[in-house]
């Protein structure tokens, strides 16, 4: 059934469309003549900036919380007291650098969690074969 | 319902983000950038905060005009007078670690109706109001809000008349808000910790009228954890 609503948020999932790396496009990496000022603001747009887009009404929920939720939470927290990292660089890592698949694909706490890994890489605090040592080592427990 | 005849997922299976959790913790304490102490020291920390403190500084507001003034003027100073203190209670010494120390007390009016939201990212008064309820963080919430508030608000329950305006603060980084509703009929010689009780965290949020006889949020469905904090520890 049409109605105005389904129409902005149709619109607004095309536009969204766009801005993901559709595998069934011809050219990637365009050339600079093809992407007209409008897409250039559509690719350029933070994703986490949401406020005001169009949605459709959703059931309100509760949530109970994982124990890795508050873990990570409690970790993010005191990796900043502990000044391994500042407000302004926790929230453009875990807010727009992960990009807008994980953005809207990943749990609240999902992003919180792997911004938190990326942090002590590009801090160099450890290396990429620690860390994934590590996620083995800790694989094994379970196993 | 289909879902419902799904096998339930086995009990020993451990998911990524578990496994990255405990490597990411593990990692940073064998490196020294926190202390296992540390850690369980916020973890304590953060199991003492909830909606309590924000009530309270309400219910004070509601019972004496000075406070109500101090409070609107200087949410930080008044927050002192419910426990609160944004600089030296955490953990840190310093504030909180996400680096915001600046309460900001939105006081409605029978023709004014304030409402809270974070579009960034969830901002939210935790030294004061505890953890953020998950609908709060959700992107649906924090697009809709700023432009169909009203409709919003009939979500939760809350249908405002026509000539009552809507007004809808957006947190940031250093400021964060919590609503004082305007006190309502029938609680007239009520104490403090009567009045607490029926601002609940929801009021707080603003999504919410408070109501003699209502104690508690409005009764939306939950979903479940694998596995779950027991906050009782």
């Amino acid at each position: 059934m049409p109605s105005p609503v389904r129409q902005k948020v149709m619109q607004h999932l095309n536009i969204v469309g766009l801005l993901q790396p559709a595998l069934h496009k011809e050219t990637h990496a365009p050339y600079p003549d093809e992407v007209d000022n409008a897409h250039y603001r559509a690719y350029t747009r933070m994703s986490h900036d949401v406020g005001g887009e169009p949605d459709v009404p959703i059931q309100w929920e509760e949530k109970e919380e994982e124990v890795w939720e508050h873990n990570t939470f409690v970790t993010c927290e005191v990796l900043a007291w502990r000044g391994v990292w500042n407000a302004e660089e926790r929230r453009r890592r875990q807010n727009v650098d992960v990009g807008q698949t994980q953005y809207l694909g990943l749990p609240y706490y999902g992003r919180w969690l792997l911004t938190a890994a990326r942090i002590l890489v590009d801090k160099q605090y450890v290396t990429i074969s620690e860390l994934s040592n590590k996620i083995d080592e800790v694989k094994k427990r379970y196993e | 319902m289909a879902e419902k005849h799904k096998p339930a997922p086995m009990v020993d299976e451990v998911s990524d983000f578990e496994i990255l959790e405990v490597a990411v913790r593990e990692l940073a304490i064998e490196k020294g950038l926190f202390s296992a102490d540390d850690h369980r020291r916020w973890t304590e920390y953060m199991n003492t905060l909830g909606p309590a403190p924000a009530a309270h500084l309400v219910a004070k507001a509601w019972l004496d005009p000075e406070f109500k003034k101090l409070a609107v003027e200087d949410g930080v100073k008044a927050s002192l007078e419910v426990g609160i203190d944004w600089i030296n209670s955490m953990p840190t010494n310093f504030g909180t670690p996400s680096d915001y120390c600046n309460l900001r007390v939105l006081e409605d009016t029978p023709k004014l109706k304030h409402v809270v939201v974070c579009t960034l990212c969830s901002c939210y008064p935790r030294p004061i109001l505890g953890q953020s309820p998950e609908w709060y963080r959700t992107p649906n919430y924090r697009r809709r809000l700023v432009r169909w508030p009203r409709q919003v608000l009939a979500e939760f329950g809350l249908q405002l008349p026509a000539d009552v305006e809507i007004r809808v603060e957006d947190s940031n980084q250093k400021s964060r808000f919590v609503v004082l509703p305007v006190r309502p009929e029938g609680t007239e010689g009520w104490s403090e910790d009567q009045l607490a009780e029926i601002a609940t965290r929801d009021c707080l949020i603003g999504v919410a009228l408070p109501k003699p006889g209502v104690t508690a949020n409005a009764k939306l469905p939950v979903h479940p954890a694998v596995n779950p904090v027991d906050h009782d520890h």
